[in-house]
């Protein structure tokens, strides 16, 4: 079952959290000027997960910069808990694509960890505490004295999401992060994400072209698509706390979903 | 002008990661004899062929020897390696903290590094060793000008080599920084230093011997003390064996530095090497 809450205007009990209004964003000026998302609106609840799914090139990246304060957009607002985003915000980290790139090699894991919190003025034996604390939190109890490039790519993202559970930001952006593990760290790291934002409540918006994956983890799901992007459609998945790699994909909501979404992305 | 501007220009070293690796193959005591048996050979061909050389320019090497086993006894050559390496030594560590501060702030400041790009080429192209006379000439006899030359010279690898590295960071890496609000001071020491430190290491590799030049032939202008000075004055009261000593002993000093270096560089980088071998 499947309700466009955003048509519908269902009156909503949860406290909403980030709010996007009219945001367009292009690159260059005049008739250069490359139009990559126009008048795109987003919702998110706390403690909600929502999946941005939409097709490679469709300007997913930017958009996940625009809300991350990397970039600014050219018109619209996005607000976190009420409050204008004009920049890098506290409230908001950033869980990046490639591993391997955004964790830095000549710190432990203990140490990349713990670094963002020393830029919050944390004393050493709090930002080691926290770090460990994280570490555990996605099961990497006890390594903290290791090197990324001592572990897998597996156990590498599970580091950086630590690190941005750590920072304790309101909101977890995460850009297609499980792109570049193989299949079977996927589903798990899949399943650590879903655990972890139950546990902790943490509001999660993750970036992916994975129809699966969006629907899998999320709340709800918005399709965008179109050149430039915008939102197309937005599902609210409905299979509550309870997920199960095999069960929740068989389910035939699943099916109804996921032909929904591939038929709005095909339509454009 | 393109952010490339710099680093093509200067073509600056990189590090030698995987030279290693080739070898790792074969027992040590081989790659141990492999690194020593050439040098070994070169020197009882040098003992064979100028045992009875009568050129007076060309001593036997048992003279140059004799002269340097003398000279070491008596503390003539170390007092003079004593005044040198101090002030090669101070040159460098000058040279390093000018080279990496002023690398950082313009790898970091696009607008600044346009600016100063063609300053930056003009005077490295100029050969360091003819500034030598003008430099003492303008600041003195004294060790401070013979200190500010060997800094000069060492600055620029090192300051072309910062700029380098600090051009190659990754750019997730300063996403992240951005995203997670890392202060300016402590994004400059704990995320752009480390991550330029083995360009970095490796310039100060290249600065190195072009210290050691600039440290003797700073000694050979209106310098009574030091290896130049050695050098130079018994090359002028035609003790020529003396002159082979001394460069000879500025060839090995500039070899165990070398050797020293190696060990530092692999200590202070020891998550670059091991992360590239993997």
């Amino acid at each position: 079952m499947s309700v466009d809450t955003r048509e519908a205007g269902v009156p909503r009990t949860v406290t909403q959290l980030m709010k996007v209004r009219g945001m367009s964003m292009s690159y260059g000026t005049g008739t250069a000027e490359n139009k990559i998302i126009e008048n795109l609106d987003l919702d998110v609840d706390t403690g909600e997960f929502v999946s941005i799914v939409g097709p490679s090139g469709v300007g997913k990246t930017t958009l996940l910069r625009c809300l991350s304060g990397l970039l600014q957009p050219k018109a619209g607002t996005i607000s976190v808990g009420g409050q204008e985003i004009k920049g890098p915000h506290p409230d908001l980290a950033v869980v990046f694509q490639d591993y391997s790139r955004s964790l830095m090699p000549w710190m432990t894991t203990r140490e990349n960890v713990a670094f963002p919190l020393q830029g919050k003025g944390r004393g050493k034996i709090e930002r080691n505490a926290l770090a460990e604390k994280n570490l555990q939190a996605v099961g990497l109890e006890g390594q903290g004295d290791k090197y990324p490039w001592e572990m897998s790519g597996g156990m590498q993202q599970r580091v950086a999401i630590a690190r941005a559970l750590a920072y304790n930001a309101k909101v977890l952006l995460m850009d297609e992060p499980f792109a570049s593990v193989d299949a079977q760290t996927r589903f798990d790291l899949e399943d650590l994400v879903i655990s972890l934002q139950q546990e902790l409540g943490v509001t999660i918006i993750l970036v992916t072209h994975d129809i699966d994956e969006a629907l899998y983890l999320a709340d709800k799901v918005v399709v965008i698509a179109e050149k430039p992007a915008t939102v197309v459609d937005e599902i609210e998945t409905g299979f509550g706390d309870h997920r199960d790699q095999v069960e929740t994909k068989a389910d035939p909501r699943f099916a109804e979903a996921r032909a929904r979404i591939l038929h709005r992305l095909r339509a454009h | 002008m393109t952010d490339t501007t710099l680093d093509s220009a200067a073509a600056p070293v990189r590090t030698k990661v995987r030279r290693r690796a080739a070898l790792g193959s074969r027992p040590v005591w081989l790659q141990a004899f492999d690194s020593v048996w050439l040098i070994a050979v070169v020197f009882v061909l040098w003992w064979v062929f100028s045992a009875k050389s009568t050129n007076f320019f060309i001593p036997s090497l048992q003279e140059i020897l004799a002269s340097l086993g003398g000279d070491l006894g008596n503390g003539v050559i170390l007092a003079g390696a004593a005044y040198s390496l101090t002030n090669l030594a101070v040159g460098l560590i000058l040279a390093v903290a000018v080279g990496i501060i002023l690398g950082i702030a313009l790898g970091e400041l696009d607008r600044l590094r346009l600016i100063v790009d063609p300053i930056i080429n003009f005077f490295r192209s100029i050969p360091q060793a003819a500034l030598v006379p003008l430099i003492i000439g303008a600041f003195g006899v004294g060790q401070g000008p013979k200190i500010y030359t060997i800094a000069f010279a060492c600055m620029w690898p090192v300051l072309l080599n910062t700029i380098d590295g600090v051009l190659g960071i990754e750019p997730t890496i300063r996403k992240f920084s951005q995203v997670y609000r890392i202060p300016k001071w402590l994004h400059f020491r704990r995320v752009v230093l480390p991550a330029a430190l083995p360009q970095i290491v490796a310039g100060i590799r290249v600065a190195l011997p072009i210290g050691i030049t600039v440290m003797v032939v700073s000694e050979m202008f209106a310098a009574t003390e030091g290896l130049g000075f050695y050098i130079l004055n018994s090359s002028a009261t035609f003790k020529v064996s003396e002159t082979w000593a001394g460069a000879l002993f500025v060839g090995v000093i500039g070899y165990i530095l070398s050797v020293l270096f190696v060990v530092f560089e692999r200590r202070l980088l020891r998550w670059y090497f091991a992360s590239a071998a993997k």
